[in-house]
């Protein structure tokens, strides 16, 4: 069965390739008629209605409508900022990255229509340490479209100035989060702020600032060159509208980043037909929507479409959409110990619980696996996990507990006959 | 002092792009690890004197990131990603073959394997690994064999 769809890709329309879009190709394709008609003919306000209307969600993992977010910013003047994140480490995920080395372009003009539509004069564009190809074609291109006038002082002959900064990270998960994200670029240890204030109000310099991921951004410029009516032609809206990018991992046999409208297929679809079925034609033991941040899907599940609304209902969250698949073949409690692992190494270590629970959980996990696990620790692990969900400061600690409740929950006889057999049943890979 | 003359310039340049100074601390940091490899003491100092923050402020990051390096090191590091989606397509066994391919100069003190739990952003192209800042991926059979002659001829 194949979902034959008629869908061209907006955001990543040359699928497969690996070199960058030049400025002269993404302008022979409509790049860049977003921005002009921003800065011709459309008020900052204007730009806001429109991606309103457009019903665009953030992409980078919570889903917060992107209009009502750019017009919390307060309309006095003075400077505001924003913030653009590309740090991108939540494991399974990497579109933001196929983005910015393919499609440069259309993210520098997404980043310049937020600046527009906010009044911000200088973004920042936050990318990890590790993407250092990704961070050099991004300079490249924004050097390119400077030197065409399109950004720096008088963008397009118009009085309007934005400048481009790409501040390139150095290694924590955590700078993801929007507020550590700020504490990075402020040149402090990047914790967590509690809030409120909110950075709408005070952001980056203590001024407002809008935090958007790299494909929410990327969503723009099609959305104020083509409407708002256009970009609800695409996916299902009012609550999922438009097209995104699905990250597909693990045992797939074509693993890689599809892009689709919201809503249009189902998990089982996206695995069979665009990532051409399980390796060995194994069966799905279960696949993870939003990286390792959100509970696991068993098989039962795949007929879930891939949208915000209905990934929530089977009883996780689509986030980012990175689905990682896990086979027959795969052992839980080690999937579930190595997902731990990386949430005890990126804990910031702010709060205790978190920073001395992840460590905790990873160990008991450990030796759960190793065969060394006693009949208590299952409850032990939940117990260990109500103490850290919820009474930490950021969403960091709750997405810690989910790879331990959610397969403990879901799969509990693997992990009783890990602790019975006193040994992983599964072969080693 | 620590840090070469070049590099002394190029924080003083950081430090006036940026609308506050202490924004430089981070990239002056990599600016200064790039003179020897890592981060020494006085290297550190040196750039939160340059940026002007307190010695604590600048050692507080070194500390923090992944990517600065308050101990010296081989000049070739690699570094595996264990990762779910990794894991699931065989990064165990390449650090396997790449600890042994590698044994003679990893015993040497010349290169250093490492495995990480960290998602470096190609899991579609599992496994893969870091060759100091540069990505190597798909790393099939042949893959491996290509990364040690590699690393092997340097
Ligand atoms: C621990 C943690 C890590 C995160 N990592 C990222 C990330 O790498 N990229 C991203 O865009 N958002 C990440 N987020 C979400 C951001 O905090 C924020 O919601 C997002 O950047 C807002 O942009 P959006 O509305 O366009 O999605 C993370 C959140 C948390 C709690
Ligand atoms: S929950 Fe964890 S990652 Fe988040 S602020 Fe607290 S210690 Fe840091
Ligand atoms: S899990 Fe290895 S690169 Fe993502």
């Amino acid at each position: 069965m194949t979902v034959a769809l008629d869908y061209a890709p907006v955001l990543l329309p040359h699928p497969g390739r690996r070199t960058p879009v030049s400025l002269t190709e993404y302008r022979a394709d409509d790049g860049y008629a977003g921005w002009a008609k921003a800065l011709k003919t459309m008020t900052p306000e204007e730009v806001v209605e429109q991606v309103k209307a457009s019903g665009l969600r953030g992409r980078g993992g919570a889903g917060f409508p992107t209009g009502n977010k750019w017009g919390f910013i307060p309309k006095a003047v003075g400077a505001k900022y924003v913030a653009v994140n590309a740090d991108e480490s939540e494991p399974g995920t990497f579109k933001d990255r196929e983005l910015i080395e393919v499609e440069p372009h259309r993210v520098i003009e997404g980043v310049a229509l937020c600046c527009y539509a906010i009044g911000a004069e200088t973004a920042f564009i936050y990318i990890r340490g590790e993407y250092v190809e990704a961070a050099d074609r991004l300079e490249a291109a924004i050097a390119e479209a400077e030197a065409a006038g399109l950004l720096g002082q008088g963008c397009l002959g118009t009085s309007v100035n934005v400048r481009m900064l790409v501040f390139r990270g150095a290694g924590a998960y955590i700078c993801g989060e929007e507020t550590a994200l700020l504490e990075s670029l402020e040149g402090r240890r990047p914790m967590p702020r509690s809030r409120p204030p909110f950075p709408a109000v005070e952001g980056l310099y203590r001024r407002p600032t809008v935090i958007n991921n790299v494909e929410t951004l990327a969503n723009v410029p099609a959305i104020i060159d083509r409407g708002s009516g256009w970009y609800n032609s695409i996916g299902t809206p009012p609550r999922n509208s438009g097209p995104k990018i699905f990250c597909l991992s693990g045992r797939v046999n074509r693993p890689g980043n599809y892009e689709l409208p919201l809503g249009a297929v189902t998990i089982r679809e996206l695995i069979d037909d665009y990532g051409k079925g399980v390796i060995g034609g194994k069966a799905v033991k279960g696949v993870l929507t939003a990286g390792v941040s959100a509970p696991i899907l068993t098989a039962d599940k795949l007929d879930t479409k891939l949208d915000y609304d209905s990934v929530q209902a089977a009883g996780s969250m689509l986030g980012s959409a990175s689905l990682i698949v896990l086979d027959e073949d795969t052992c839980i409690v080690r999937a579930a110990t190595l997902m731990e692992e990386f949430f005890r190494h990126e804990s910031c270590g702010k709060c205790t619980p978190c920073r001395e629970g992840t460590s905790w959980l990873f160990k008991i996990l450990s030796r759960i696996e190793n065969g060394r696990g006693a009949p208590a620790d299952l409850e032990l692990l939940l117990s260990l996990s109500g103490e850290i969900s919820g009474k930490v400061l950021c969403a960091l600690g709750d997405f810690a507990t989910s790879p331990v409740v959610a397969t403990i929950k879901q799969y509990r006889a693997e992990y009783e006959r890990h602790i019975e057999d006193g040994k992983c049943p599964f072969a080693p890979w | 002092m620590a840090l070469s003359e070049q590099t002394r310039a190029a924080i003083d340049q950081l430090v006036a792009r940026y609308p506050e100074r202490r924004t430089a601390l981070l990239p002056a940091l990599k600016l200064a690890q790039a003179d020897a490899g890592w981060l020494p003491p006085e290297a550190i100092a040196e750039a939160a004197d340059l940026v002007g923050v307190p010695h604590s402020a600048a050692l507080e990051l070194a500390a923090f990131y992944t990517m600065l390096r308050t101990e010296p090191g081989p000049p070739t590091r690699v570094v595996v990603c264990a990762q779910l989606p990794c894991a699931l397509r065989g990064a165990e066994g390449l650090i396997r073959e790449l600890t042994h391919g590698l044994a003679a100069q990893i015993a040497a003190g010349s290169v250093e394997v490492e495995r990480t739990a960290e998602c470096f952003g190609a899991c579609h192209r599992a496994p893969m690994a870091r060759l100091n800042d540069a990505y190597r991926e798909n790393l099939d059979a042949d893959g491996r064999q290509r990364l040690i002659a590699e690393i092997a001829g340097q």
